[in-house]
């Protein structure tokens, strides 16, 4: 491989869509620590095994060795070091010694030399001696070629500290931090300080984890030894490789993600003004930034916990002020335990995101994690004083008799162990000794709620305001009347957001030629693969929207100044709370106007901006604490500078000022009305918003009596709520919890502002393809202004037309009324001419899609058509993508089944399972069989036998109409042919997870590809993402994954039903995905490996040539092939009121279904040979010689006069592809390493052809992955699905399984395992039974320990599952249908379920049952607490009332204790007429009135 | 809304055949307001309006059919008046069933919404509580138009110029404003009075009227042009296409509406009256239907409509053939007349070839096969051709089409500068909604004209 890598990168995110800030990693982490603080080598060489253990939670890169990179840090090994100076001739003797572990620039020795000169000089400024240097060790034989290539110098320089100093740590930090600055100053790269301690080391390196001692030899000497080791596998999206990125950092190892990380940023920018410690000798400035530019998530953590730590915060205090525990919506939470949190958060806005952290200051070792608890960390407590904490149980083996305790960390938990006093802290004891630190509830008491000082203040109802200004004020605020009726009111009316269909084909803000407001260019990130969306519905526990003001105490200092604070509940202030704000803070409180004299265009507007950020400066500078920014009085002369403009324009330069602390900024503006705009504001960095139009629009319409007999307070208070919980949504998507990291950050993508508006006034903010500047903005307000206030005709507001089309005045769609009848006539007469006017009408329209920009450079001499391939090769590449039965009518799904397969295309079934009647072509020889099944978050009717009828296997991540967000499939569209494909219960509606609960990181993802390609031993495995800007390292990971296709979606397509803000602000374009995705993966060697697919409003033959010549292999047409069946975009889809009888489940409405497969087919040979006639005019003769050939692209349309500049070179621009071809060289799929099941397949061929009853033995350990579902496959192909006692085949294991112990396992296998599991037991269990219990050797009480780990039985459909033990976090998690009985479980226990029955004897953590619509469960609760756990919002709790239930109970604990000999169910069944008192039974609300036999037998009697 | 699937389509209550032949009243009753809010509600609210994109003024259907049907009437009423001059004109004589209502996507398998009956309901309810009221404009732009003939693309200008400040005057050759609208049409379609309440609300607006003014005799095309900054030429077409047939003696259907309107507003008995007759009517067009109904209401002895294709092919309104066929009207499809004989015309039968796709079928003769059919009084209605107008007005200069028609470019300018022509005397003999939207259209173009040139001296 060519040893430019680095360059090869540099130019790529120079010139293409590549950039290194978007590189996400996540991992397997682990620590162990000697409870008692003495050191041992046996815990170095546990971490060493542990690494070893975890090698499938990491990657390897393109050239089959180079690891993302692994490391180790422990106590710093005194003796080891004392011998090496001896060995120079020195004594070390009495001297305290210090270490750094040094990367240093290894090919230019210049500034080799430049770096040690500037570490020696630092180390004598502060007055310490220098040992000198040593070279250490490696072997660089071991790692890979790319490794290589960037290997630094690696060497330590040994210090001796100065006599007499108090704190050697403090200023060896210190000394880090300003050989740092040195080194950066000399713009030298390749220069890190891994560790430079007294008291610790880390190695690391890009290597694999088990390479770890082989490249450090230094590591397997037998004076390593230490009291703690901290230890991490990275697995990174991109392959860029860099060695410092590899972990631990110098306080924390961390699997996850910080989402938050840019507001977090930026706001410590503004911490820093603050900064003051008596432990720094005033020498604070030299170290900051805290954060260093171009620092990864976790680097950036790591740095903030360390300052906070070195400034006297303990360890476990600062993880709690960084990375907090929710706790305001928390019942059973002490006071005092409130308080502390409270108090944490007004210090700092949390570091949000998934993180299981491992951590040490030298004093504490801690384990912890993130609120949500979405990574796992188990934990083991042996006899002889060890406290593992490690991803997996089992990765760090021990034997069974030596466990004392087997544990988790649930949500926002820690474990850690205090190496001084030598003691070992649970969390709840390390809280309670954190909260007695300081008098927390006592500082508690000074915050000011808002609600106190508005007091009795209520909205007053108005007259029915002036008409006529309202209605120029609407108008200049660019209110159409669709906007106002389809979106605002409809809030008030209902406290929800208006929901909508068929996509979006209007164009992008910058290309259309209507007005469009300002937040319109922006659009909402979101979550996908790395870390995972929340459902800010079911999960509203873990979210906050409060919103804090004033809080500018000194971050470093812990005392009580941090909580004078102001704390309100929302970021949405209504009008007359905005009054009691100003009457109450009256001198504190500034009003700057953002009007400007409209007509003094680009200039005026450039000074107002100028005045405006010059006024907010002077006012904070004079004392001012609120800012408020307020659009009031524009008039004919005055338009405002648009809002979100003048937030960031504010927050901005009041961060570089470092006065943001100082100052909260409050908008009031008109220009919100939505809760996109909301978040763009908030993005942006406003502290609240007042939406003081939308408010008087609300008062205007409650005066008319449209809200009919709602109270004005209900109908501002129902707004409120919309667009709070529409915020939490936009933010939840992002994975984003709390409102007050969200703030400030940004958390967009710009398509269509220009690069100098945005670097100027959106730093950071990502706008790659450049667009309109100030004086398009300033042209476009005088326009917009302008029409409002030159009146004379109709005073109505304009009608709108962004939602649905309207043909005066309205926004431009792609597809209109006359291009779906010529579509619809030329497919029904098979005219291919027609179809051409069809396409010709569409390429006649203005711009819509970036590629409108776009044209082909034609061949001078065009290669003769008959030359080119034919359709039939052509056809194959079409994809009828993934619409769910349940959305279709069977009708409509089944005929693109059919007409797919006929032209030997393929049909995806969408993520509503298909019918087994389907799998097998028909007698007259069609085949419904659709070719691609989904498996999406909600795993309806993914079983094995679903899994194992496709050829290819898609795992949608998100798609295009509302990515990061779940669904619902209402109740009257669930029918009893839909229940049944779902195993769910007709008339009860269905809650699909945002995320897929098995893939919260990158190395999940790996797994469930994993577990696919076991079920399913042929299929390919396709990754289906949504274009947003960073998807290119994101598809690298998913490469890396070892995914056979990968699915890029844009924002436009997409026919799901979904929040019309979604719909319409998420997501970015498939041409920006695209272009990213195949630059990235060609920079990195992996774009042969893959296949790239698109879709995305594709229409027509341009449009796929324009796609393959962007990079891509396939091309989905959703809407275009509905089109063809009828569909005439009534985009009522949701309704179930279908009137073409494509998107409804009615019986009368299916009858009206005119779609056949013929026109199907022609709609696709029409397409076919269009992209023909293309293909030879640009002088190809197939597709695949064009794929990824942007040169053949030209932009044609810069867009208009106004813009600064409409740039695409950025999406034409090649990477360059190596020795590979552009496209995909995969002969068959990428395989992946074999399993137990390999050896299982041989030993169980007696079962298998002899249809024997076997039984087999082996010992497992946590590096086995999805054991028995290899051999699941085998079972489903040789046997019919009810063929099979359940023990047909009994697998006695006996050890720590690996994740995905029997996923999708089959009726007719039974795992006994003996010893514990990771996570993902009984994934998809579809009809298997799976019995766990402790190893016999074990002295556990077992209901006391966790036993199997998070995400157990999720998208289960049937069979049975014991554990004597309790479960992790969201246990059967969407279960539709196995049973369980566990003696415990985690948050979020049952959640989504939806069938089967689950039986928990012991605790569950909080939010049990959310989302819970099917099914049963059973919870013994002896304590009492359990109401307070459950989720009231869709299920009920009830003591036990029916003979029949209770029947039902106490068989599952019979058997639970046959099977496991459980002593909690021996306890429970010795005197079950008393115990059974104590159980809970939990129903979903929706089931009450359907259930066969009744909760209570008292009221069947009544 | 969308409540289609469980709501029948209803249509206002329609008087009985055998009441409503016996007077010129309008036959459709208005919807209450339940009925309104109920039809309205069976809209689909599509995300493509197909009602609207086949509406010639585009307007926003959905939209006031859902504030109809959220009892929002005067938001309806400005949503629907904000893109239509005369909608209670529109919801009564627009050929719905070929427009808008005939392109419902609800049409097939639900029948589609009614939108007409929903249109006429909004605007009378804004009439009757006072929201409809004169255009006044917020200040005066010094120029003046003049505007030749007040039919309804003359009005629609008109109302539309007034708006924008500029003094508006219209000359007619007729006695009463409103062209085809007053003289062509029947009252049981177009009450008299709806056409006049028009009148009075842009005679409150300022515009000026001058009846009775024949543009070439009592008045010159010069003068208009020397006395108005910019002159609309609107006058229609009322030329009748001839039949084809030797020695007729058929009447064309303009002079026997006329006449029978005339007496309608209460001038002299008609000239020509149907009373006692056997009527023959020539044609399938909306003009047909009214000669017809007419005829029955006038007490002919029978009235028969020759129609040389059928009735799919039809270029009328398919509610009024039906209404017509409920008044007792004999439809003779594929029937075309021949020759002419005392008291009787002789009919040639016809078939129909097949054709091109979308268009309509010809018809042609089946050679030799006729038949007679007694007949009092004929009539055609085969269609209006454009008079010639540069001999009518003295004006040779005007340029025409090859079809009569008044040649104009994109901004609906003829050859003469500051001469505008719009409505059917451009497209040629069309709809009144047609016309409505040629008038705004040509006020939108006239108005950019004037305000770009220097006010004319008083």
């Amino acid at each position: 491989m060519s040893n430019d890598f680095y360059s090869r990168a540099a130019t790529l995110a120079a010139e293409g869509l590549y950039s290194p800030a978007d590189e996400h990693d996540a991992c397997g982490v682990g620590l162990i620590a000697a409870i008692d603080g003495k050191p041992r080598r046996e815990i170095v060489e546990k971490a060493i095994e542990g690494l070893r253990n975890v090698w499938h939670r990491g990657a390897v890169d393109a050239d089959g060795k180079t690891g993302d990179g692994a490391g180790i840090h422990l106590q710093l090994p005194h003796a080891f070091f004392r011998e090496h100076i001896e060995a120079i001739g020195k004594n070390p003797k009495g001297q305290v010694l210090a270490v750094g572990m040094i990367f240093l620039p290894k090919k230019n020795f210049t500034a080799q030399e430049h770096c040690r000169a500037i570490v020696e000089t630092e180390i004598l400024r502060m007055g310490h001696r220098i040992h000198g240097w040593r070279q250490v060790p490696v072997v660089s034989q071991v790692i890979g070629d790319i490794a290589n290539e960037s290997r630094p110098e690696i060497e330590q320089i040994i210090i001796a500290a100065n006599t007499g100093t108090e704190d050697f740590e403090t200023e060896l930090y210190i000394i880090r931090r300003r050989i740092e600055k040195a080194v950066r100053a000399r713009a030298i790269n390749d220069f890190y300080i891994c560790s430079l301690s007294s008291r610790s080391i880390i190695y690391k390196g890009l290597f694999k984890a088990e390479q770890l001692t082989e490249f450090y030899p230094d590591l397997n000497d037998p004076r390593f030894i230490s009291n703690f080791a901290i230890f991490h596998q990275r697995f990174s999206t991109n392959t860029a490789p860099a060695w410092h990125l590899a972990q631990p950092f110098r306080m924390l190892a961390h699997n996850g993600e910080i989402n938050t990380l840019k507001g977090n940023v930026n706001f410590m920018r503004s911490h820093e003004a603050t900064f003051g410690s008596p432990v720094f000798h005033g020498l604070e400035e030299e170290l900051v930034p805290v954060i260093p530019d171009n620092t990864s998530d976790t680097g950036a953590l790591d740095a903030v916990m360390e300052i906070l730590t070195r400034a006297g915060r303990a360890l476990p205090l600062a993880k709690l002020i960084l990375v907090p525990p929710a706790w305001s919506m928390m019942p059973e939470l002490s006071q005092a335990h409130k308080d502390l949190y409270s108090c944490c958060n007004s210090i700092s806005e949390p570091w949000d995101g998934p993180a299981a952290i491992a951590a040490t200051d030298g004093q504490w070792v801690i384990a912890g994690m993130d609120r949500n608890g979405l990574r796992p960390m188990r934990t083991t407590i042996t006899r002889d004083g060890l406290l593992i904490c490690a991803s997996e149980s089992g990765m760090v083996p021990v034997e069974e008799a030596d466990i004392v305790a087997r544990g988790r960390l649930g949500p926002g938990d820690m474990v850690g162990v205090h190496l001084g006093e030598g003691k070992l802290y649970h969390d709840r004891e390390l809280k309670d000794y954190l909260a007695a630190e300081q008098p927390y509830g006592d500082w508690v008491q000074k915050i000011v709620n808002l609600k106190d000082i508005v007091g009795d203040a209520a909205p007053e109802p108005v007259s029915a305001a002036d008409g006529t200004t309202l209605r120029q004020r609407q108008k200049a605020a660019g209110y159409t009347m669709e906007e106002l009726d389809a979106i605002l009111l409809p809030m008030a009316a209902t406290a929800k957001e208006a929901i909508g269909s068929m996509g979006d084909d209007t164009p992008l803000a910058v290309l259309s030629a209507q007005h469009r407001p300002f937040h319109h260019f922006f659009r909402q990130n979101f979550s996908q693969v790395t870390n995972p969306p929340i459902d800010s519905l079911r999960e509203r526990r873990v979210m906050s929207l409060y919103t804090r003001f004033g809080n500018d105490g000194n971050f470093l200092a812990l005392d009580k100044s941090h909580s004078k604070i102001l704390l309100a509940e929302s970021p949405v202030l209504l009008g007359y709370e905005l009054q009691a704000l100003t009457r109450h803070f009256d001198k504190r409180i500034t009003y700057i106007s953002t009007l400007f004299d409209v007509h003094t265009g680009e200039a005026g507007l450039r000074e107002a901006l100028q005045q405006l950020v010059t006024r907010a400066e002077e006012a904070t500078r004079a004392g001012a604490s609120f800012l408020v920014l307020s659009d009031r009085g524009v008039d004919a002369q005055h338009a405002t500078i648009p809002m979100i403009l003048a937030v960031s324009a504010v927050q901005s330069h009041l961060v570089r000022q470092k006065l943001r602390k100082k100052a909260s900024i409050i908008v009031r503006t008109s220009e919100c009305y939505d809760v996109h705009a909301l978040a763009v504001l908030i993005g942006a960095g406003a502290t609240v918003v007042h939406p003081a139009l939308a408010e008087e629009s609300i008062r205007a319409a409650h005066a008319s009596g449209l809200l009919k007999d709602l109270s004005l307070t209900q109908a501002l208070e129902n707004y409120r709520e919309a667009m709070s919980l529409g915020l939490l949504k936009i933010m939840a998507k992002m994975g984003i919890s709390v409102v007050s990291s969200y703030r400030g950050g940004l958390n967009f993508e710009v398509i269509g502002l220009s690069r100098a508006l945005v670097a100027e006034f959106f730093p950071g903010l990502p706008s790659r393809i450049s667009g309109i500047g100030l004086a398009g903005i300033a042209t476009r307000l005088q326009a917009q202004h302008e029409a409002a206030f030159d009146d004379t005709g109709s005073e109505a507001l304009p009608v709108g037309g962004f939602y649905r089309a309207r043909a005066a005045r309205g926004e431009q769609h792609g597809w209109a009324g006359e291009s779906i009848h010529l579509l619809q006539t030329a497919v029904t007469k098979g005219s291919y001419q027609l179809y051409r006017t069809f396409s010709a009408s569409i390429a006649a329209l203005p711009p819509i899609h970036l590629r409108d920009l776009l044209d082909f450079k034609f061949a001078a001499t065009p290669v003769p058509l008959e030359e080119v391939e034919p359709i039939t090769e052509i056809r194959k590449r079409f994809i009828a993508p993934a619409m769910s039965l349940g959305a279709l009518s069977p009708e409509a799904h089944e005929t693109l089944a059919i007409a797919m397969n006929r032209i030997g295309a393929q049909s995806n079934s969408g993520e509503g399972g298909e019918g087994a009647e389907r799998y097998q072509p028909r007698d007259n020889g069609d085949n419904a069989n659709s070719g691609i099944k989904q498996v999406a978050s909600g795993r309806f009717g993914v079983t094995a036998q679903y899994l194992m009828s496709a050829r290819e296997l898609q795992i949608k991540v998100a798609q295009g109409a509302k990515p990061g967000e779940g669904g619902q499939l209402p109740a009257f569209k669930v029918t009893v042919e839909i229940a049944r494909l779902r195993h769910s219960t007709p008339g009860v509606s269905l809650i699909s997870p945002p995320p897929h609960h098995d893939i919260y990181s990158i190395e999940d993802l790996a797994q469930l590809i994993y577990d696919l390609k076991q079920i399913n031993p042929q299929a390919l495995v396709s990754v289906k993402l949504v274009a947003q800007a960073g998807i290119g390292t994101i598809a690298a990971g998913v490469a890396k994954a070892l995914a056979d296709k990968i699915v890029i979606a844009g924002h436009s397509g997409g026919t799901g039903a979904s929040p019309w803000s979604s719909v319409k602000f998420a997501g970015a374009p498939w041409e920006m995905g695209l272009a990213e995705a195949n630059q990235v993966l060609t920079l990195n060697r992996l774009r042969h490996r893959v296949t790239l697919q698109t879709d995305g409003g594709l229409k027509t033959g341009r449009d796929i040539v324009i796609a393959a010549l962007l990079g891509a292999e396939e091309y989905a047409l959703g809407t275009a092939a509905l089109v063809a069946m009828g569909c005439l975009m009534v985009r009522q889809c949701h309704s179930n009121t279908c009137p073409v009888g494509i998107t409804t489940q009615d019986e009368m409405l299916r009858k009206k279904f005119d779609g056949t497969v013929e026109k199907v087919i022609n709609l696709m040979s029409f397409v076919a040979e269009e992209v023909r006639e293309i293909l030879a005019s640009i002088g190809a003769r197939s597709i695949d010689e064009v794929i990824g050939r942007s040169d053949l692209l030209r932009q044609v349309n810069r867009g208009s006069e106004d813009m600064d500049d409409l740039d695409l070179n950025t999406l034409l621009s090649q990477a360059d592809p190596g020795p590979h071809p552009r496209h995909s060289t995969r002969g068959v799929r990428n395989e992946v390493p074999d399993t137990l099941d390999r050896q299982m397949l041989e030993d169980a061929t007696g079962a298998l052809e002899r249809t024997e009853k076997i039984q087999l033995a082996y010992n497992v350990r946590n590096t086995m992955r999805a054991i028995g579902t290899r051999l699941s496959s085998a079972v489903v192909a040789r046997f019919a699905p009810d063929a099979l006692m359940e023990d047909h085949i009994t697998l006695r294991l006996r050890g720590s399984a690996g994740q995905s112990l029997g996923a999708f396992l089959a009726r007719g296998i039974r795992v006994e395992l003996l010893g514990d599991a990771n996570d993902y037991v009984g994934k998809g269990l579809s009809g298997g039974t799976i019995i766990i219990r402790p190893r016999p050797s074990s002295t556990l009480v077992p209901q006391e320990q966790t036993i199997i780990g998070n995400t157990v039985l999720y998208g289960a459909t049937s069979g049975l599952l014991l554990a004597s033990g309790q479960a992790g976090e969201r246990f059967a998690v969407r279960n539709s249908g196995a049973d369980a009985v566990i003696e415990g479980c985690g948050s979020n226990g049952c959640e989504y379920m939806t069938g089967g029955t689950v039986v928990v004897l012991g605790d569950t953590g909080y939010n049990f049952a959310a989302g819970m619509t099917g099914g049963m469960a059973f919870v013994y609760d002896a304590g009492g607490n359990f109401p307070l756990r459950l989720n009231e919002e869709t299920a009920i709790a009830q003591r036990l009332a029916s003979g029949y239930w209770m029947g039902v109970l106490k068989a599952m604990i019979e058997r639970h204790y046959q099977e496991t000999s459980s002593p909690m169910a021996d306890q429970i069944l010795a005197s079950w007429e008393w115990q059974s008192t104590h159980f809970w039974q939990v129903c979903p609300k929706e089931m009450l009135a359907r259930l066969a036999v009744p909760l209570s037998d008292a009221r069947e009697q009544a | 809304m969308l409540r289609f699937v469980d709501t029948e389509q209803d249509y206002p209550a329609q008087r009985a055949a055998a009441e409503r032949v016996r007077d010129f009243k309008e036959i459709n009753a208005l919807f209450g307001p339940e009925g309104d809010a109920e039809q309205a509600a069976r809209c689909s609210q599509c995300g493509i309006p197909f009602c609207q994109i086949h509406c010639p003024l585009q307007n926003n259907i959905p939209d006031w059919l859902r504030l109809a049907a959220e009892g929002r009437l005067r938001e309806a009423y400005e949503v629907s008046s904000a893109t239509n001059n005369f909608p209670e004109i529109c919801g009564r004589i627009c050929p719905q069933d070929r427009l808008c209502e005939g392109n419902c996507v609800i049409e097939n398998g639900f029948g589609s919404v009614t939108i007409g009956a929903v249109e006429k309901y909004i605007t009378e309810t804004a009439f009757a509580e006072g929201w409809v009221v004169a255009g006044q404009p917020k200040q005066e732009t010094g120029r003046s138009i003049g505007i030749i003939g007040a039919g309804p693309a003359g009005l629609a200008a008109a109302d539309m110029l007034r708006r924008k400040g500029h003094a508006v005057h219209i000359y007619d050759r007729y006695d009463r404003v409103g062209g085809l609208m007053i003289y062509g049409i029947p009252n049981f379609k177009l009450d008299k009075h709806v056409v006049q309440r028009r009148e009075k609300l842009l005679r409150d607006a300022g515009v000026q009227f001058h009846l009775c003014a024949q543009v070439g005799d009592t008045i010159t095309l010069e003068a208009l042009r020397l006395g108005h900054d910019a002159v609309l030429i609107a006058t229609g077409v009322y030329k009748a296409r001839a039949l084809e047939v030797a020695n007729h003696n058929a009447l064309p259907a303009l002079d026997y509406l006329i006449s029978s309107n005339k007496q309608g507003l209460g001038d002299d008995a008609p000239a020509i009256s149907a009373e006692g007759k056997r009527v023959v009517v020539i044609g399938g067009g909306d003009t047909a239907m009214d000669c017809v109904r007419t005829a029955v209401r006038q007490g002919a002895a029978s009235v028969t409509c020759l129609y040389r294709r059928d009735r799919a092919n039809m270029p009328g309104s398919a509610h009024e053939v039906q209404n017509a066929e409920e008044e007792g009207v004999v439809f003779n499809w594929l029937s075309a007349p021949h020759a002419f004989h005392a008291a009787q015309v002789e009919v040639q039968r016809m078939r129909l070839t097949s054709t091109e796709m979308g268009g309509r079928q010809n018809a042609v003769a089946i050679p030799g096969d006729t038949y007679r059919i007694d007949a009092d009084l004929v009539i055609t209605a085969l269609g209006f051709e454009p008079e010639d107008l540069p001999t009518l007005f003295n004006t040779p200069e005007l340029v025409c089409t090859p079809h009569g028609t008044i040649a104009v470019d994109r901004n609906f300018q003829t050859a003469l500068p500051g001469l505008f022509a719009a409505g059917d005397i451009v497209r040629g003999a069309s709809l009144v909604v047609w016309a409505i939207k040629e008038g705004r259209d040509v006020a939108a173009a006239i108005h950019r004209y004037v305000m770009a040139s220097k006010v004319k001296a008083a």
